[in-house]
């Protein structure tokens, strides 16, 4: 555990506006994607996805699909039972899941054939042609009828629908709750969206030299998990090479999206051909890896009369879908920032995971906790209105001080630091609230207009340590403590800079702008002359990968490290060059000079060559060359005890934001605007302040998205009602206000140079400011919004239900 | 009608057409998308596939100077058209276009799906010589998804190229209010 | 996402296409500007075994003043209607209703007569064609005939032509000058279809009455329709906010539209009611600041 220094250094580089180095690859088409990439001979391959929710495969007739010209290959799950192992899978072994369905289809849209062809034309003539004799089973789509006795299941050999129930107490709930003075409940529902990127998943597979299998895929920190990969194709782990390729968006939908990969490899492999299958929209809104949480909860919050919570008690029933790919990892989010930037000690989480017959679960920007966020705010916003309380003020109330950090929340984990008055404060400064309330009033009354001011102040948890994975389970099948990442940096001969990462990582945030940037900062180049690549799995040192907003942090880690390593070398070589003490030597602005007398001075080039070309000019016993790698561990991150009353530190980087939304409501057609939105973000140290306030205007976006337009239905038969995007709604430019950002730093103390993650900032508050707002807007009808998206249907129902009730 | 029928019924066609400033002819399936052709037959990969039924708009060319979803056209349709992908500002990526150097400098990118066809979608509404105000912007883009950016940055990027192209590569006319002074 | 196989045809001559389409019939879909077409035609739910692309046929891309009638061929693109000046002093209502049809890239490849055609009933053109008591032109194997467009839409999705007719033009009266028009419409995201619209066109006399009423309703039922009831309660009558709003009242009655994902029928049902009151309301104004422009 590596410590900084509070107060925040002078950088020259970090925390500059500066341009991607990315960019200027993807502004003139060639971004290097998935479905770009075409090897001599590839195949393509179609999917046909179930029309049932719930049925035995009785039968899968191909012969007219094959006889088509061009057809290849058709590969069912018979395929998969007989030459693959299940899927990797961090829920219980029990809910086993291949790439296509075995047996039996447990929703609508999951894989059951693939067609295999010389195009993806051919390839989807012939899964037309394809046909499928399904025996229907009773369809399970409410997941508290699915816990009833009687309920058909989903896996026979799991025996239950309840994928996982646990109740977690820490503290004194009971009394947390008789001695409060007010007690708010709510009956809550967060709906189904998704990360939804404009890429999809997609996967190209080949045969490649000596028996290897190569897979080229846009998942995301497969390097982590290619052995589980290889372990589902039953090859050993090293004859399987999987190669990083830009991801066109991922928010979670591409975070250890194994089943395309694992696919395509599989079509590879049995036609020893090279495949490709990258998902159109409508396998990606189906199937893709997965959608993200359904939760419904029945929550309470204690208070005193002073407005300060006494307790938090959360049941949570989790409408996981058919598998449990990535167990209740989502929840492990909700417990990383279980108390949010408030102070409180009590608390109790009842979570039941239920299996129905749907998509199966998985990531999406803030992994869950942005769900937990939306119940902290949403209670505390009740309670305010309760006790008559400014949103503002019961939240400073209830702040954690900043003389507090490090601060150990009830569950375990830690906050490094904060100071969350000083972003509600800068939130406050940007907006005038004073003149808001009076505009409601005013417009209220003279103009019949409906406004409403939101407020909310929520954590933005960053740097997962890979506790979080199994935690929550008494008996995890692999309990691993490693989340490492990588950099190897060279300097080659003439005195330029290579920077190898170890992972796929670029999906539209800033990698190699980060890494050019750090190695800016530890050399005194220029960014730009850097040149960044990816090491393929067969060559990669350990790393995790972007996800939990993690990667800034780890990479600017190892990127560190390895030029501590590299800057000790090069002074060596110096010291022994201009016949000093290394201790008397400092870089500078690439160059290597005696302290103080720049005149004495050798440029990063002229010791290069010395370490290619020199070696008689080298420290005795020193290595040629100038390569150095280095893996950066987990900054701070502690086991879980055993019994689980303390889940450990595993979420300790502490991001805390502060959004305030001024809206606009039509009660007679729900429809919503904003009229102003401030968004304050403290992300630690800035390593690009206009990079950051891009994803925290994303992360905004999908939000509101979340919040208002996007939902992946089911109907009540199973049947799946978002199969284009013209029922998934992702906001357009027309849906999405000017958000006016604004930034405080707070530098973490466990981290280099300070940074904290802050790539998902946004979504973690949007859904609780709109939320309010709509409230605030519509207080006088009594709306309350508990169920998101809250669509235009649901404010005119509560708006006219009001004035029907008088 | 014998001779109409033998000359449709035929599953390939020649095509030609003008694609970013040349003439090119293919022979192509008459239910080949115009996206696909540009992308597998002319390697124009910029063409990106988002959603292939008309809503996304990452597919967006330029059409005779117009945009459109080139997933919900054939190929065959545009014999005798002028096509624009992005390459037709730059395929050079150490030499932009001002466009391109716009949305570099506003970062009004994150993943790049969908930046080739904003590019596209800012030279045509940008080729009225026009200035406009950030919420006209914002809803004429309004046809292209974009899921990283949150558009703000892409607003930004149309308003700097728009300075650009008004006044030069350095967009060093003054600020909007300036211009508006000036003009 | 791929087009299935089809023979595809592309006629220069609204003849051939007309012999195509007699000879295939129901086999055969007519491709115009392609943007319910293709998609329909990507994801495969549509399979025809003959598509008759009718882009090539000049005879349906013009724009003509007949007397008191503006006739737009079928193959008049959405963004040349909305954008032409003519038009929009001919038809105002056109250029304010156009853009509200998807985004610009749809309605620069979008044509008049296919969104006719394709008589969706939650669609700006075919509720505007209602609205205007256009007629529809056909034309067949036994030549043009005309159908006012109240009755071209048959049900949903489903117009009136026979098997073997094309869509070759709508004829839009050209609006009396002292009217105001006005569209309102209400999506889920602007350029979605609508779960409610209303066209409105209006006159009124010196004393501010409704001397001519004609609303029409996207969303609500199987086909765009006239809000006849409101109308009758409005003529005569004086523009007021109070008359506006308990006319528009009735037509929550006639909403047929179920629940779906993104509407409840309650909702559509108040939606309408809105859309009706505020289209007529914007249309008032409309003509009261065409009377000040014209004076």
């Amino acid at each position: 555990m590596t410590t900084v220094e509070n107060e925040k250094p002078q950088y020259k580089y970090i925390g500059a506006d500066r341009k991607r180095v990315e960019d200027p690859r993807l502004l003139v088409g060639r971004g290097g994607y998935i479905a770009d990439l075409k090897l001599p001979g590839l195949l393509h391959a179609a999917i046909l996805r179930s029309p049932v929710p719930h049925a035995t495969i009785r039968s899968i007739d191909a012969t007219e699909a094959l006889k088509l010209p061009g057809v290849v290959a058709v590969v069912t799950g018979e395929d998969c039972k007989a030459h693959m192992n299940p899927c990797m899978n961090f829920g219980p072994s029990s809910i086993p899941q291949f790439p296509l369905a075995v047996d039996k289809v447990r929703y609508v849209g999951e894989a059951v054939a693939a067609v295999i062809a010389e195009s993806r034309y051919i390839a989807e003539d012939a899964v037309e042609l394809l046909e499928v004799e399904f025996d229907d089973l009773p369809a399970v789509t409410n997941p508290v009828a699915a816990m009833e006795p009687g309920a058909a299941l989903l896996h026979e050999g799991h025996g239950s629908n309840i994928g996982y129930e646990r109740t977690f107490e820490f503290g004194e709930v009971a009394e947390a709750f008789s001695g409060a003075d007010l007690v708010v409940e709510d009956t809550l529902h967060w709906g189904r969206s998704a990360g939804m990127p404009m890429e999809t998943s997609g996967a190209v597979a080949r045969p490649g030299l000596n028996g290897v299998l190569e897979i080229f895929c846009n998942s995301l920190n497969f390097s982590y998990f290619s052995f589980l990969i290889a372990g589902a194709l039953k090859l050993p782990s090293n004859r399987l090479t999987m190669n990083p390729v830009p991801a066109g968006g991922s928010f979670g939908s591409k975070f250890t999206a194994h089943k395309v990969p694992t696919l395509a490899g599989f079509l590879a492999l049995r036609t020893g051909r090279p495949v490709s299958y990258v998902e159109d929209r409508l396998d990606h809104l189906m199937n893709s890896d997965h959608h993200a949480s359904d939760r419904y909860y029945d929550a309470k919050m204690g208070f005193t009369s002073e407005g300060i919570i006494t307790g938090l008690d959360v049941d949570v029933v989790d409408d996981y879908g058919a598998y449990m790919q990535f167990g209740v990892g989502t929840h492990g989010n909700a417990f990383s920032q279980i108390v949010g930037p408030y102070g409180f000690r009590n608390v109790k989480y009842h979570l039941r995971a239920v299996l129905t017959n749907k998509c199966q679960q998985g990531a999406y920007r803030g992994f869950g906790s942005e769900v937990h966020n939306w119940v902290l705010e949403r209670l505390i916003d009740k309670a305010a209105a309760e006790l008559g309380l400014a949103p503002e003020e019961i939240r400073r109330r209830n702040f954690i001080q900043n003389d507090q950090f490090p601060y150990k929340i009830p569950g375990g984990n830690v906050y490094d630091s904060g100071n969350y008055p000083a972003v509600l404060d800068k939130a406050l400064g940007m907006i005038d609230l004073e003149h808001w309330r009076k505009e409601q009033k005013r417009l209220r009354e003279e103009e019949g207009r409906y406004i409403g001011i939101g407020l909310a102040t929520t954590q933005e948890r960053s740097v997962f340590s890979a506790t979080e994975f199994w935690a929550l389970n008494d008996n995890p099948d692999f309990p691993l403590t490693s989340s490492p990442e990588s950099a190897t940096v060279t300097i080659d001969p003439t005195g330029q800079f290579q920077l190898l990462l170890h992972c796929q990582s670029m999906w539209g945030n800033s990698p190699e702008t980060v890494g050019t940037t750090v190695l800016a900062e530890e050399f005194g180049i220029e960014p730009e002359t850097v040149n960044v690549s990816y090491a393929d799995t067969a060559r990669a040192l350990p790393g995790t990968g972007p996800g939990g907003s993690r990667y800034t942090v780890m990479l600017a880690g190892a990127v560190r490290g390895a030029s501590r390593k590299l800057q000790r070398k090069l002074v060596d070589i110096a010291a022994h060059t201009l016949e000093v003490a290394p201790e008397d030597l400092e870089l500078v602005d690439a160059r290597v000079q005696v302290t103080g007398a720049p005149e004495k001075s050798l440029s990063l080039a002229e010791l290069a060559s010395t370490a290619y070309f020199f070696a008689l000019n080298m420290p005795p016993g020193m290595e040629s060359g100038l390569e150095e790698s280095f893996t950066y561990d987990h900054p701070y991150t502690t086991l879980p005890a055993a019994d689980r009353s303390d889940l450990g530190v595993f979420y300790p980087i502490m991001g805390h934001a502060c959004h305030i939304a001024v809206m606009e409501v039509d009660p007679d057609t729900g429809r919503t605007s904003f009229l102003d939105y401030v968004a304050v973000h403290d992300a630690g140290t800035m390593v690009n302040p206009k990079s950051l306030g891009g994803h925290v205007t994303g992360g905004a976006a999908q939000g509101l998205g979340s919040t208002l337009y996007e939902e992946l239905a089911y109907d009540d038969e199973g049947q799946f009602k978002s199969s284009t995007f013209l029922d998934y709604l992702v906001p357009t430019a027309n849906e999405v206000p000017p958000f006016r950002l604004g930034h405080v730093e707070t530098p973490s103390p466990f981290t280099e140079y300070g940074i904290k993650g802050g790539g998902e900032g946004g979504r973690m508050v949007t859904p609780s400011v709109v939320s309010a707002a709509i409230d605030d807007a519509l207080r006088e009808y009594g709306m309350r919004v508990r169920e998101l998206p809250v669509k235009p249907a649901d404010i005119v129902a509560t708006v006219q239900a009001s004035i029907a009730r008088g | 009608m014998t001779s109409t029928e033998n000359k449709y019924d035929t599953d390939t066609r020649t095509v030609t057409l003008r694609v970013n400033g040349r003439e090119v002819t293919r022979e192509v399936p008459t239910r080949l998308t115009l996206a696909d052709f540009l992308r597998d037959d002319l390697d124009l990969v910029s063409v990106h596939l988002g959603c292939e039924h008309g809503v996304c708009g990452c597919c967006t060319v330029l059409l005779d100077g117009g945009s459109v979803r080139s997933c919900l056209m054939l190929a065959v349709q545009a014999v005798g058209h002028e096509v624009e992908t992005v390459e037709s500002l730059s395929a050079d990526q150490n030499n932009l276009h001002p466009i391109q150097e716009a949305f570099a400098e506003e970062q009004g990118l994150q993943c790049g799906f969908c930046t080739p066809a904003m590019v596209l979608r800012t030279k045509e509404i940008l080729a009225d010589g026009q200035e406009r105000s950030d919420d006209e912007v914002r809803d004429e883009i309004s046809g292209i998804l974009c899921r990283c950016t949150g558009y703000q940055n892409i607003i930004n990027a149309v308003q700097n190229a728009g300075r650009k192209l008004r006044c030069g590569a350095s967009g060093g006319c003054g600020t909007a209010g300036d211009e508006a002074k000036g003009a | 996402m791929k087009p299935p196989k089809f023979m595809y045809c592309d006629p220069d001559s609204v003849e051939e296409a007309v012999a195509l389409k007699s000879r295939y019939g129901h086999d055969s879909l007519v491709l115009a500007g392609g943007q319910s077409l293709m998609p329909m035609l990507n994801m495969r739910l549509a399979n025809p075994d003959v598509l008759i692309d009718i882009n090539r046929v000049a005879a349906l891309q013009q724009i003509t003043r007949d007397g008191d009638v503006l006739e737009v061929g079928a193959g008049v693109r959405q963004s040349v209607l909305e954008s032409d000046p003519a038009v929009a002093a001919a038809v105002p209502l056109l250029g304010l209703a156009i853009p509200f049809i998807g985004h610009i890239e749809n309605r620069h490849r979008g044509t008049v007569g296919g969104s006719i055609a394709h008589a969706d009933a939650a669609a700006e053109l075919p509720c505007a064609a209602v609205t205007l008591d256009a007629t529809v032109v056909l034309h067949g194997t036994a030549g043009r005939r005309e159908v006012a467009a109240r009755d071209f839409f048959e049900g949903f999705m489903t117009n009136c032509c026979a098997p073997d007719e094309l869509v070759v033009a709508v004829r839009f009266p050209v609006t009396p000058a002292a009217s105001g028009s006005a569209f309102v419409e209400h999506a889920r995201r602007q350029g979605d279809f609508a779960l409610a619209a209303s066209a409105a066109v209006v006159a009124l006399d010196a004393e501010r009455r409704f001397t001519s009423v004609a609303v029409g309703v996207a969303g609500i039922a199987a086909t765009p329709v006239r809000a006849t009831v409101v109308q009758d309660a409005l003529i005569g009558q004086a523009a007021t906010a109070e008359n506006i709003a308990a006319a528009a009242a009735a037509i929550g009655d006639t909403v047929s539209s179920a629940d779906d994902m993104h509407a409840t029928g309650a909702y559509r049902r108040h939606l309408a009611v809105t859309v009706v009151k505020r289209a007529i309301t914007a249309a008032v104004e409309n003509a009261a600041a065409v009377e000040r422009n014209g004076s």
